[in-house]
Protein backbone atom coordinates (compact mmCIF):
# COMPACT_ATOMS: atom_id res chain seq x y z
CA UNK A 1 0.00 0.00 0.00
CA UNK A 2 1.46 3.69 -0.73
CA UNK A 3 1.55 6.35 1.70
CA UNK A 4 2.42 9.82 0.20
CA UNK A 5 4.04 10.78 3.31
CA UNK A 6 6.46 7.72 2.64
CA UNK A 7 6.74 9.43 -1.08
CA UNK A 8 4.52 7.11 -2.70
CA UNK A 9 5.96 4.27 -1.52
CA UNK A 10 5.14 1.47 1.09
CA UNK A 11 5.67 2.63 4.58
CA UNK A 12 8.95 0.98 6.44
CA UNK A 13 8.19 -1.62 8.52
CA UNK A 14 10.22 0.07 11.41
CA UNK A 15 7.41 3.01 10.95
CA UNK A 16 4.83 0.23 11.06
CA UNK A 17 5.91 -1.31 14.23
CA UNK A 18 6.80 1.65 16.24
CA UNK A 19 2.66 2.85 15.60
CA UNK A 20 1.76 0.89 18.31
CA UNK A 21 4.20 2.15 20.96
CA UNK A 22 2.72 5.33 20.10
CA UNK A 23 -0.17 4.30 21.22
CA UNK A 24 0.63 3.64 24.09
CA UNK A 25 1.31 7.44 25.23
CA UNK A 26 -1.59 9.40 25.81
CA UNK A 27 -2.73 11.85 22.84
CA UNK A 28 -1.99 15.42 24.78
CA UNK A 29 1.77 13.97 25.66
CA UNK A 30 2.15 13.00 22.33
CA UNK A 31 1.45 16.65 21.05
CA UNK A 32 3.97 17.99 23.51
CA UNK A 33 6.52 15.34 22.46
CA UNK A 34 5.87 16.44 18.68
CA UNK A 35 6.58 19.99 19.64
CA UNK A 36 9.85 18.67 21.04
CA UNK A 37 10.70 17.13 18.69
CA UNK A 38 9.91 19.61 15.62
CA UNK A 39 12.45 21.78 17.96
CA UNK A 40 15.19 19.55 17.01
CA UNK A 41 14.10 19.11 13.48
CA UNK A 42 14.65 23.00 13.42
CA UNK A 43 17.77 22.75 14.43
CA UNK A 44 16.87 23.56 18.45
CA UNK A 45 17.84 21.75 21.17
CA UNK A 46 16.17 19.33 21.86
CA UNK A 47 15.21 18.85 25.67
CA UNK A 48 15.07 15.13 26.25
CA UNK A 49 14.45 15.11 30.17
CA UNK A 50 10.67 16.77 29.25
CA UNK A 51 10.34 13.71 27.09
CA UNK A 52 11.40 11.42 29.10
CA UNK A 53 9.07 13.17 32.31
CA UNK A 54 6.05 12.72 29.78
CA UNK A 55 7.20 8.93 28.26
CA UNK A 56 7.36 8.06 31.82
CA UNK A 57 3.37 7.40 32.62
CA UNK A 58 3.42 4.91 29.71
CA UNK A 59 6.16 3.42 31.28
CA UNK A 60 8.30 3.29 28.06
CA UNK A 61 12.25 1.64 28.01
CA UNK A 62 14.86 3.66 27.40
CA UNK A 63 14.81 1.95 23.63
CA UNK A 64 11.26 2.67 23.39
CA UNK A 65 11.34 6.38 24.31
CA UNK A 66 14.49 6.68 21.41
CA UNK A 67 12.28 4.89 18.76
CA UNK A 68 9.39 6.96 19.55
CA UNK A 69 11.73 10.44 19.07
CA UNK A 70 13.06 8.85 15.60
CA UNK A 71 9.49 8.01 14.05
CA UNK A 72 7.84 11.41 15.01
CA UNK A 73 11.05 12.53 13.16
CA UNK A 74 10.62 10.71 10.35
CA UNK A 75 7.14 11.07 10.38
CA UNK A 76 6.90 14.82 10.39
CA UNK A 77 9.66 15.52 7.97
CA UNK A 78 9.03 13.00 5.97
CA UNK A 79 5.64 14.69 5.23
CA UNK A 80 7.10 18.24 5.12
CA UNK A 81 9.41 16.95 2.31
CA UNK A 82 6.62 15.11 0.18
CA UNK A 83 5.01 18.24 0.80
CA UNK A 84 1.72 16.02 2.79
CA UNK A 85 -1.10 18.52 4.13
CA UNK A 86 -2.13 17.65 7.39
CA UNK A 87 -5.49 16.34 6.76
CA UNK A 88 -3.95 13.31 4.11
CA UNK A 89 -1.24 13.14 7.14
CA UNK A 90 -4.03 12.22 9.75
CA UNK A 91 -5.83 9.73 7.15
CA UNK A 92 -2.85 7.93 6.52
CA UNK A 93 -1.68 7.75 10.23
CA UNK A 94 -5.02 6.73 11.20
CA UNK A 95 -4.84 3.66 8.07
CA UNK A 96 -1.61 2.49 9.69
CA UNK A 97 -3.51 2.01 12.95
CA UNK A 98 -2.81 5.27 15.18
CA UNK A 99 -5.46 6.22 17.14
CA UNK A 100 -7.73 9.40 15.56
CA UNK A 101 -7.06 11.40 18.63
CA UNK A 102 -3.40 10.70 18.43
CA UNK A 103 -3.16 11.29 14.63
CA UNK A 104 -5.33 14.73 15.02
CA UNK A 105 -2.99 15.94 17.62
CA UNK A 106 0.43 15.00 15.49
CA UNK A 107 -0.93 16.65 12.59
CA UNK A 108 -2.24 20.23 14.74
CA UNK A 109 1.62 20.21 15.61
CA UNK A 110 2.56 19.36 12.16
CA UNK A 111 0.49 22.02 10.75
CA UNK A 112 1.55 24.62 12.78
CA UNK A 113 5.61 24.43 11.75
CA UNK A 114 5.13 23.12 8.10
CA UNK A 115 5.89 25.90 6.57
CA UNK A 116 8.87 26.58 8.88
CA UNK A 117 10.08 22.96 8.57
CA UNK A 118 9.80 22.96 4.74
CA UNK A 119 12.15 26.51 5.09
CA UNK A 120 14.96 24.65 7.37
CA UNK A 121 15.16 21.63 5.26
CA UNK A 122 15.98 23.72 1.92
CA UNK A 123 18.12 25.47 3.38
CA UNK A 124 19.68 22.07 4.29
CA UNK A 125 19.46 20.66 0.93
CA UNK A 126 23.17 20.24 -0.88
CA UNK A 127 25.08 23.53 -1.54
CA UNK A 128 28.40 22.62 -3.00
CA UNK A 129 29.56 26.58 -2.00
CA UNK A 130 28.06 29.99 -1.81
CA UNK A 131 29.16 33.27 -2.36
CA UNK A 132 30.12 35.02 0.96
CA UNK A 133 30.46 38.42 0.14
CA UNK A 134 32.46 40.78 -2.76
CA UNK A 135 34.46 43.43 -2.11
CA UNK A 136 35.80 46.36 -4.66
CA UNK A 137 38.84 48.92 -5.52
CA UNK A 138 39.10 50.92 -8.40
CA UNK A 139 42.35 52.03 -9.22
CA UNK A 140 43.16 54.74 -11.21
CA UNK A 141 46.51 54.16 -13.04
CA UNK A 142 48.70 57.06 -14.04
CA UNK A 143 51.96 56.09 -15.81
CA UNK A 144 53.77 52.86 -15.86
CA UNK A 145 57.18 51.60 -16.46
CA UNK A 146 55.97 50.77 -20.50
CA UNK A 147 53.96 53.73 -21.10
CA UNK A 148 53.94 57.50 -19.63
CA UNK A 149 50.54 58.51 -19.98
CA UNK A 150 48.20 55.40 -19.08
CA UNK A 151 45.19 56.71 -17.52
CA UNK A 152 42.86 53.32 -17.34
CA UNK A 153 41.16 52.51 -14.13
CA UNK A 154 41.70 49.24 -13.08
CA UNK A 155 39.04 47.11 -10.95
CA UNK A 156 40.01 45.05 -7.78
CA UNK A 157 37.61 42.18 -6.82
CA UNK A 158 37.89 39.93 -4.13
CA UNK A 159 35.08 36.96 -3.60
CA UNK A 160 34.68 35.23 -0.33
CA UNK A 161 33.51 31.58 -0.87
CA UNK A 162 31.88 29.74 1.69
CA UNK A 163 31.39 25.80 0.99
CA UNK A 164 28.70 24.10 0.92
CA UNK A 165 28.21 23.52 5.25
CA UNK A 166 29.78 27.75 5.24
CA UNK A 167 32.79 26.61 7.25
CA UNK A 168 35.78 27.56 5.31
CA UNK A 169 36.23 30.55 3.14
CA UNK A 170 38.35 30.73 0.34
CA UNK A 171 39.21 34.35 -0.77
CA UNK A 172 39.51 34.86 -4.20
CA UNK A 173 41.12 37.88 -5.45
CA UNK A 174 41.24 39.46 -9.13
CA UNK A 175 42.12 42.29 -11.10
CA UNK A 176 39.93 43.47 -14.02
CA UNK A 177 40.35 46.46 -16.74
CA UNK A 178 37.40 48.61 -17.47
CA UNK A 179 36.16 46.82 -20.60
CA UNK A 180 36.64 43.54 -18.67
CA UNK A 181 34.27 44.53 -16.06
CA UNK A 182 31.61 45.90 -18.34
CA UNK A 183 31.62 42.43 -19.72
CA UNK A 184 30.85 40.89 -16.54
CA UNK A 185 28.39 43.00 -15.83
CA UNK A 186 26.39 42.88 -19.04
CA UNK A 187 26.34 39.14 -18.49
CA UNK A 188 25.63 39.00 -14.77
CA UNK A 189 22.46 41.20 -16.03
CA UNK A 190 21.38 39.26 -18.70
CA UNK A 191 21.72 36.44 -16.22
CA UNK A 192 19.53 37.77 -13.64
CA UNK A 193 17.03 38.57 -16.02
CA UNK A 194 16.66 35.07 -17.39
CA UNK A 195 16.30 33.94 -13.55
CA UNK A 196 13.22 36.27 -13.08
CA UNK A 197 10.71 35.10 -16.12
CA UNK B 1 49.49 -25.99 16.81
CA UNK B 2 52.27 -24.64 19.21
CA UNK B 3 53.61 -21.15 20.03
CA UNK B 4 57.07 -20.68 19.63
CA UNK B 5 58.00 -18.27 22.15
CA UNK B 6 61.66 -16.39 21.86
CA UNK B 7 64.30 -16.55 24.53
CA UNK B 8 63.71 -12.30 25.64
CA UNK B 9 60.05 -13.83 25.74
CA UNK B 10 60.92 -16.85 27.85
CA UNK B 11 63.22 -14.59 30.09
CA UNK B 12 60.20 -11.75 30.34
CA UNK B 13 57.77 -14.46 31.90
CA UNK B 14 60.63 -16.23 33.74
CA UNK B 15 59.74 -13.95 37.08
CA UNK B 16 56.42 -15.25 37.24
CA UNK B 17 57.24 -18.21 39.63
CA UNK B 18 58.81 -16.03 42.18
CA UNK B 19 55.63 -13.82 42.77
CA UNK B 20 52.58 -15.55 44.33
CA UNK B 21 49.74 -16.92 42.78
CA UNK B 22 47.48 -14.10 43.21
CA UNK B 23 50.07 -11.81 41.99
CA UNK B 24 49.70 -13.58 39.05
CA UNK B 25 46.07 -12.85 38.85
CA UNK B 26 46.96 -9.58 39.27
CA UNK B 27 49.48 -9.55 36.47
CA UNK B 28 47.01 -11.34 34.02
CA UNK B 29 44.64 -8.42 35.09
CA UNK B 30 47.26 -5.95 33.87
CA UNK B 31 48.07 -7.26 30.42
CA UNK B 32 44.08 -7.46 29.83
CA UNK B 33 44.21 -3.91 30.63
CA UNK B 34 47.01 -3.21 28.27
CA UNK B 35 44.93 -5.42 25.40
CA UNK B 36 41.52 -3.01 26.12
CA UNK B 37 43.32 0.30 26.50
CA UNK B 38 46.63 0.39 25.37
CA UNK B 39 49.65 0.98 27.95
CA UNK B 40 49.46 2.07 31.35
CA UNK B 41 52.92 2.74 32.98
CA UNK B 42 51.49 3.99 36.12
CA UNK B 43 49.40 1.08 36.70
CA UNK B 44 52.36 -0.86 36.36
CA UNK B 45 53.99 0.97 38.56
CA UNK B 46 51.68 0.25 41.35
CA UNK B 47 52.01 -3.01 40.59
CA UNK B 48 56.11 -3.24 41.09
CA UNK B 49 55.30 -1.29 44.34
CA UNK B 50 52.52 -3.21 46.02
CA UNK B 51 54.90 -7.19 44.50
CA UNK B 52 58.12 -5.80 45.45
CA UNK B 53 59.79 -5.88 42.08
CA UNK B 54 61.48 -3.31 39.78
CA UNK B 55 58.88 -1.73 37.75
CA UNK B 56 60.84 -3.32 33.86
CA UNK B 57 60.78 -6.28 35.45
CA UNK B 58 56.81 -5.94 35.78
CA UNK B 59 56.71 -4.50 32.22
CA UNK B 60 58.19 -6.91 30.84
CA UNK B 61 56.38 -9.63 32.61
CA UNK B 62 52.74 -7.71 31.58
CA UNK B 63 53.64 -7.74 28.03
CA UNK B 64 54.76 -11.09 27.63
CA UNK B 65 51.71 -12.33 29.20
CA UNK B 66 49.52 -10.23 26.92
CA UNK B 67 52.20 -11.87 23.97
CA UNK B 68 51.26 -15.05 25.18
CA UNK B 69 47.16 -14.52 25.14
CA UNK B 70 47.17 -12.69 21.42
CA UNK B 71 48.97 -15.62 20.28
CA UNK B 72 47.01 -18.13 21.49
CA UNK B 73 43.26 -15.90 20.77
CA UNK B 74 45.04 -15.07 17.36
CA UNK B 75 45.65 -19.08 16.61
CA UNK B 76 42.49 -20.29 18.94
CA UNK B 77 44.80 -22.88 20.40
CA UNK B 78 43.70 -25.85 21.89
CA UNK B 79 44.16 -26.42 25.79
CA UNK B 80 46.56 -29.14 25.35
CA UNK B 81 48.57 -26.99 22.93
CA UNK B 82 49.09 -24.17 24.74
CA UNK B 83 49.94 -26.62 28.18
CA UNK B 84 52.27 -27.62 26.05
CA UNK B 85 53.42 -24.84 24.66
CA UNK B 86 53.79 -23.13 28.28
CA UNK B 87 55.60 -26.72 29.47
CA UNK B 88 58.99 -25.40 27.81
CA UNK B 89 58.80 -22.36 30.68
CA UNK B 90 59.14 -25.03 33.39
CA UNK B 91 56.93 -23.38 35.85
CA UNK B 92 55.07 -25.32 38.17
CA UNK B 93 51.62 -27.06 37.18
CA UNK B 94 49.73 -24.60 39.59
CA UNK B 95 51.31 -21.64 37.40
CA UNK B 96 50.25 -23.44 34.12
CA UNK B 97 46.70 -24.23 35.61
CA UNK B 98 46.40 -20.55 36.22
CA UNK B 99 47.74 -19.11 33.17
CA UNK B 100 45.43 -21.61 30.97
CA UNK B 101 42.47 -20.27 32.76
CA UNK B 102 43.20 -16.96 31.97
CA UNK B 103 43.55 -17.45 28.37
CA UNK B 104 40.42 -19.89 28.55
CA UNK B 105 38.53 -17.07 30.35
CA UNK B 106 39.61 -14.23 28.21
CA UNK B 107 40.12 -16.21 24.82
CA UNK B 108 36.61 -14.52 23.30
CA UNK B 109 37.27 -10.97 24.53
CA UNK B 110 40.40 -10.88 22.97
CA UNK B 111 39.29 -12.19 19.76
CA UNK B 112 37.38 -9.67 19.46
CA UNK B 113 39.42 -7.26 20.31
CA UNK B 114 41.58 -8.47 17.65
CA UNK B 115 38.81 -8.35 15.19
CA UNK B 116 39.18 -4.47 14.87
CA UNK B 117 42.44 -4.64 14.20
CA UNK B 118 41.81 -5.49 10.88
CA UNK B 119 42.47 -2.47 8.04
CA UNK B 120 38.76 -0.75 7.02
CA UNK B 121 38.04 0.75 3.82
CA UNK B 122 35.86 3.41 3.91
CA UNK B 123 32.76 2.87 4.86
CA UNK B 124 29.76 4.55 3.37
CA UNK B 125 28.10 7.05 6.02
CA UNK B 126 25.34 9.06 3.95
CA UNK B 127 24.52 10.42 0.67
CA UNK B 128 23.25 14.16 -0.22
CA UNK B 129 21.64 14.83 -3.39
CA UNK B 130 19.90 17.43 -5.31
CA UNK B 131 18.54 17.66 -8.56
CA UNK B 132 19.23 20.56 -10.98
CA UNK B 133 18.16 21.75 -14.08
CA UNK B 134 20.11 24.06 -16.87
CA UNK B 135 17.62 26.14 -18.64
CA UNK B 136 19.92 28.76 -20.17
CA UNK B 137 23.82 29.29 -20.24
CA UNK B 138 25.82 32.60 -20.99
CA UNK B 139 26.46 30.92 -24.52
CA UNK B 140 23.27 29.14 -24.98
CA UNK B 141 19.07 30.14 -24.02
CA UNK B 142 16.15 27.79 -23.52
CA UNK B 143 18.37 24.19 -22.47
CA UNK B 144 16.53 21.73 -20.73
CA UNK B 145 19.67 20.03 -18.80
CA UNK B 146 18.81 17.50 -16.12
CA UNK B 147 21.66 17.07 -14.12
CA UNK B 148 22.33 14.95 -10.53
CA UNK B 149 24.45 16.55 -7.91
CA UNK B 150 25.49 13.89 -5.14
CA UNK B 151 27.83 14.54 -2.30
CA UNK B 152 28.84 10.84 -0.92
CA UNK B 153 30.18 11.35 2.82
CA UNK B 154 32.37 8.35 3.82
CA UNK B 155 34.16 7.43 7.16
CA UNK B 156 37.52 5.74 7.44
CA UNK B 157 38.53 5.79 11.03
CA UNK B 158 36.77 8.45 12.60
CA UNK B 159 38.29 10.76 9.34
CA UNK B 160 34.98 11.75 7.43
CA UNK B 161 35.51 12.85 3.86
CA UNK B 162 33.16 13.84 0.93
CA UNK B 163 33.28 12.95 -2.54
CA UNK B 164 31.02 14.93 -4.69
CA UNK B 165 29.73 14.05 -8.08
CA UNK B 166 27.55 14.96 -10.78
CA UNK B 167 25.45 12.87 -13.20
CA UNK B 168 22.68 12.74 -15.86
CA UNK B 169 20.04 11.11 -15.01
CA UNK B 170 20.29 8.08 -17.69
CA UNK B 171 23.69 7.29 -16.06
CA UNK B 172 22.09 7.33 -12.76
CA UNK B 173 19.43 4.90 -13.79
CA UNK B 174 22.26 2.48 -15.70
CA UNK B 175 24.13 2.83 -12.26
CA UNK B 176 21.57 1.71 -10.22
CA UNK B 177 20.71 -1.01 -12.68
CA UNK B 178 24.58 -2.12 -12.19
CA UNK B 179 23.92 -1.72 -8.47
CA UNK B 180 20.80 -4.03 -8.60
CA UNK B 181 22.71 -6.82 -10.77
CA UNK B 182 25.13 -6.98 -8.13
CA UNK B 183 22.69 -7.17 -5.06
CA UNK B 184 21.02 -10.02 -7.99
CA UNK B 185 24.34 -12.12 -7.46
CA UNK B 186 23.40 -13.26 -3.91
CA UNK B 187 20.31 -14.69 -4.86
CA UNK B 188 22.60 -17.19 -7.58
CA UNK B 189 22.70 -20.90 -6.74
CA UNK B 190 26.96 -20.36 -6.44
CA UNK B 191 26.36 -17.54 -3.49
CA UNK B 192 23.46 -19.69 -2.18
CA UNK B 193 26.03 -22.49 -1.67
CA UNK B 194 28.83 -20.60 -0.50
CA UNK B 195 26.49 -18.74 2.07
CA UNK B 196 24.91 -21.97 3.28
CA UNK B 197 28.44 -23.72 4.08
CA UNK B 198 29.41 -20.80 5.60
CA UNK B 199 26.49 -20.88 7.82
Amino acid sequence: QRFRFCGDLDCPDWVLAEISTLAKISSVKLKLICAQVLRDLLGEAIEYEKILKLTSDAKLESGDVKATIAVLSFILSSAAKHNVDSESLSSELQQLGLPKEHASGLCRSYEEKQSSLQDRLKACSLRLSRLGSVCWRVDYTLSSSELQDVNEPLVHLTFNVQDGEGRRTAVVPMTLSADKFRVLLTGETRGETLTLW
Amino acid sequence: MLLVLSEEQKAHLGFLPRVGGAAVGELGRLAMELLRRGAAPRVCEAAARKLDIDVDTVQHGVEGLSYLLTESSKLMISETDFQESIQVLGFSDELNQSLLQLYLDNRKEIRSILSELAPKFPSYHSLEWRLDVQLASRSLRQQIKPAVTLKLHLNQNEDQTAQVLQTDPSTLLHLIQQLEQALGEMKTNHCRRIVRNMK
